[in-house]
């Protein structure tokens, strides 16, 4: 065996030792807030907690794909802001609107992901620079569809995602159903595509992948995650409101990487990501319970992520091979 | 036969201030194989790529079966019936081997969907033969980036293979081969041929070049020299064709006068006499010449007892390896590809996890557990995979070649002046004829054998007490190699040892005081003086007795 595979085995070594990390990061948060938080086991504190976290798992799932991609998009929370705005203003507050509301929204999301694609793969700027800029556009589009909060969701959506089938909240479905279509996805040859792009772009092309389509996929696929994302914003809380995203862009990038996905590229997946996300929406919940002063909530929040970034982030930072 | 399949005419490319093609042209048919030639940076490579479509020429004109082929991209060429095997390879490491075949090209089911049975089925066909070099079981579900340079080089042909092509171009992909693999693709580029394939066959092995192809062009500063029959050449006239008219280097003139610094010292020892000329090359006995050189080396035999004693060196792919070195000692290791050699030299360097044994350098223990302290004892390293451990790719050549020396000369106290670091830089690029534009473009934008010898040339700055060299002259050209002989030797003479592992059996014969064949991680054989040939390496990597011939 050669030194590089040696550093390889370490590398993945690192992968699943974050994922360990994961995982631990998960046990000690609920140990924590099973501690801090009344009736934590409970039904109604499940259930709610759930749904807070199906959005920013939603989210998480389709940065993923952006960053396997090589790539990032810190438009994602503004592209779910406009979805909810949108799919609020369609809907509004009729239940036989829903299937119409719901294709708007994925619809949004789609053409947000199509636009980052084109002006990161064809006009090749920087995905950091490209998609902050496109943040800007996306949510002034929100404020022009839906100046200020308002609008409402039928209320039969927000009962039923707050309920439970046979003991197993509504929620806690909604989660499996991202996952498994993250399992369905990653049997296609596009987020094979993605995963050789990121790994190796010069490889890839080479080796007869279409470079260009396949990056503007992994941003088409993640605005439609943000989509679903924004679906659940609004079974969630009931009514749309113009802001709602902006927190989501950083914490979809810190429950990738607390999900052991290579910032770099072409390795990792939503599993991680998923419970990543968990983390962060259990360490907000920790934050809260835990008596912190309204004004220093934010500041803990940040340090927090920062913190958990730097512990799992270390290993899957490393990556030899430059990007292409 | 009568019309060409391949015709390449005034291809140029440039990069920046490198004219890589300068009006190349190339004429083959169906059912041969061609050989592409010429010295490292002559744009064997670039011209290879045209083809491919990974490079797209500035100007110039592709012409198969007689009509324009427009070349876009990989996929253009992929319709035509071309398929590559890259100098640089196109393996994604952190994709499996079974991925790495079929990527590209993925057998699926409706709308897209991964059939992953079909995928391992095909990467298996396409393995097969080549089964022997991962002892029998092909790793299809590894990730490639744990696979060892000829384990990937192998992945790589079976990818193109796979794609089932009418053009093959096989850019050095017998550079990190050993023999017995070169022997089964030769096989395969046989029945290629009979089936009416072209193959385009580049390597700076010129008795590989011999033994398989039909026809020869030859480039030069990306111009053709010219073509020729192969049966109709011999060794010295092909040579003389790649150098060109300008006869060999003039003797070399004493390194003081190159104004470098320090380090070129180290190789005094080596300069003297001049290296015999591309002609006496062909004809030189293999090995006689090096060990004739030993003899006469006054340091060697006055150094009483080891400089390096290695006692039960044990790692998960070593067994027991003990052996003693002499100062001034080259130490070839030889045997089957993949037989534990490089991981002696990682166990050496640190590198490798030693569950036993020990290594005693001047008669104190070597550390074994990790490069910086290795490279600290005097210990140097020039690792077979230059892709991913040898260099910085895309920081600048000088800051590459200097970067191992730097650091001793920054513990000596010697911080060097920017002005004395350059020049010491540019005396290795010219000493191994590095081809580049300037010292700051970044080392990725090299062609393969002069990347080789940046890598090189930065641990010989270092005037290291114990060299371990991976393969150092894999894919370097035939002038190149014969002056990194000549480091090697000027390193040894100084005193250091040099244990030199090569899949090319011909430089274990020149280079080799003493050679010790692997086998299954083991030392089962040592060969010394004159019974160091061509012959007796093969024979020792197959176990046969010292009687059998083959
Ligand atoms: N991407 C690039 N950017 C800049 N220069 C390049 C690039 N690719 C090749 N070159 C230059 O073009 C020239 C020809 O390179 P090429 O790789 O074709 O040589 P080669 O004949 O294959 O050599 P070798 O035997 O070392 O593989 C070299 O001088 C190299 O530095
Ligand atoms: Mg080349």
């Amino acid at each position: 065996m050669n030194v590089p595979a040696r550093l390889r085995d370490l590398r993945w070594a690192g992968v699943q030792l974050s994922g360990v990390a994961t995982v631990a990061m998960l046990v000690v948060a609920v140990a924590v807030n099973t501690a801090l938080q009344p009736n934590f086991w409970g039904g109604y504190a499940l259930t709610s907690n759930f749904a807070t976290f199906v959005p920013l798992v939603a989210i998480a799932i389709g940065q993923t794909v952006v960053v396997l991609s090589g790539g990032l998009d810190l438009s994602l929370g503004a592209q779910v802001t406009l979805a909810s705005v949108v799919a609020v203003q369609v809907v509004d507050g009729r239940l036989d609107r829903l299937p119409l509301a719901a294709a708007a929204a994925l619809g949004v999301g789609m053409a947000c992901g199509a636009l980052n694609g084109l002006v990161v793969a064809l006009l090749r700027l920087q995905p950091i620079v490209a998609t902050f800029a496109t943040s800007f556009v996306f949510s002034g589009l929100a404020l022009v569809v839906l100046p200020t909060p308002g609008g409402s969701v039928p209320i039969e959506v927000t009962t039923a995602y707050r309920d439970s089938v046979l003991g197993v909240p509504v929620a806690l479905l909604a989660i499996v159903g991202l996952a498994l279509l993250w399992r369905v996805l990653r049997g296609h040859r596009v987020l094979r595509h993605v995963y050789a792009v990121g790994g190796d772009a010069e490889a890839a092309y080479a080796s007869l992948v279409p470079v260009t389509r396949t990056r503007v996929w992994a941003y088409v696929l993640g605005g439609l995650f943000a989509a679903l994302s924004a679906l659940a914003v609004l079974a969630n809380t009931g009514s749309g409101d113009p802001f709602v995203g902006n927190e989501l862009t950083l914490a979809s990038v810190a429950a990738v990487v607390l999900g052991g996905t290579a910032l770099a590229g072409g390795r990792g997946g939503a599993g991680g990501s998923i419970l990543g996300a968990m983390v962060l929406a259990l360490v907000t919940n920790i934050v809260f319970f835990a008596d912190v002063p309204t004004t220093y909530r934010q500041l803990v929040n940040g340090a927090v992520i920062i913190l958990a970034l730097a512990l799992a982030g270390i290993p899957a930072l490393q990556k030899r091979r430059p990007a292409a | 036969m009568s019309t060409a399949l391949l015709e390449m005419t005034g291809v140029r490319k440039r990069y920046g201030g490198v004219q890589a093609l300068d009006g190349a042209s190339l004429t083959a048919v169906r059912g041969e194989v061609h050989a592409l030639l010429g010295p490292n940076g002559s744009g064997k490579s670039t011209l290879d790529k045209t083809l491919a479509g990974t490079v797209v020429p500035d100007s110039g004109e592709i012409r198969i079966d007689g009509a324009v082929a427009r070349i876009g991209g990989p996929r253009d060429a992929h319709a035509l019936g071309v398929a590559a095997v890259y100098q640089q390879l196109s393996i994604v490491g952190d994709l499996t081997v079974t991925q790495n075949v079929v990527l590209g090209l993925e057998p699926a089911r409706r709308w897209g969907f991964l059939d992953h049975r079909a995928a391992r089925d095909r990467a298996g066909a396409a393995l097969e033969r080549f089964a022997a070099a991962f002892s029998g079981r092909l790793p299809l579900d590894r990730p490639a980036g744990s696979l060892g340079p000829g384990e990937l080089q192998i992945v790589e042909v079976a990818k193109a293979l796979a794609r089932g092509p009418r053009i093959l171009v096989l850019d050095e992909a017998t550079a990190s081969l050993h023999k017995e693999q070169v022997e089964v693709l030769f096989e395969v580029v046989g029945e290629l041929r009979a089936a009416g394939v072209l193959v385009l066959f580049t390597s700076h092995r010129l008795d590989e070049v011999f033994a398989l192809c039909d026809r020869a062009t030859v480039l030069r500063n990306g111009r053709t020299a010219g073509t020729v029959e192969l049966a109709d050449t011999d060794e010295a006239e092909l040579v003389g064709l790649m150098v060109g008219d300008v006869p060999h280097r003039a003797p070399r003139r004493a390194p003081a006068t190159t104004g470098a610094p320090a380090p070129t010292e180290a190789f005094v020892g080596a300069g003297p006499e001049a290296r015999p000329g591309a002609e006496a090359e062909a004809e030189a006995v293999p090995g006689a010449e090096a060990r004739a050189g030993a003899e006469a080396r006054p340091g060697a035999e006055a150094v009483p007892g080891a400089r390096l004693e290695v006692r039960g060196l044990t790692t998960e792919r070593l067994r027991d390896v003990g052996f003693t070195a002499r100062a001034g000692e080259v130490l070839g290791l030889g045997g089957l590809q993949g037989q534990g050699q490089s991981e002696l030299l990682l166990a050496l360097f640190g590198a490798a996890r030693v569950s036993a044994g020990e290594a005693l350098l001047d008669g104190r223990p070597l550390p074994l557990t990790s490069p910086v302290r290795a490279a600290r004892a005097g210990v140097a390293l020039v690792p077979g995979d230059r892709g991913r451990q040898g260099m910085f790719a895309t920081r600048p050549i000088q800051e590459n070649l200097s970067l191992a020396s730097m650091r001793r000369r920054a513990r000596a106290g010697l911080a060097l002046g920017a002005a004395a670091e350059r020049s010491a830089a540019r005396s290795m690029v010219e000493r191994l004829r590095i081809k580049l534009g300037s010292l700051a473009d970044p080392v990725s934008t090299l062609s393969g054998g002069n990347q080789q010898k940046v890598v090189i040339g930065k641990w010989l700055l270092d005037r290291p007490r114990v060299v371990l060299l991976d393969d150092p002259t894999k894919g370097v050209d035939v002038a190149a190699k014969e002056e990194i002989y000549a480091i090697v030797r000027g390193l040894a003479d100084d005193g250091a040892v040099v244990i030199l592992n090569s899949s090319d059996n011909r430089e274990l014969a020149e280079l080799s005081d003493r050679v010790l064949v692997l086998f299954e991680g083991a030392v089962v054989e040592e060969l010394s003086g004159a019974a160091i040939t061509e012959g007796r390496l093969v024979a020792g990597a197959l176990r046969l007795a010292p009687g059998e011939s083959l």
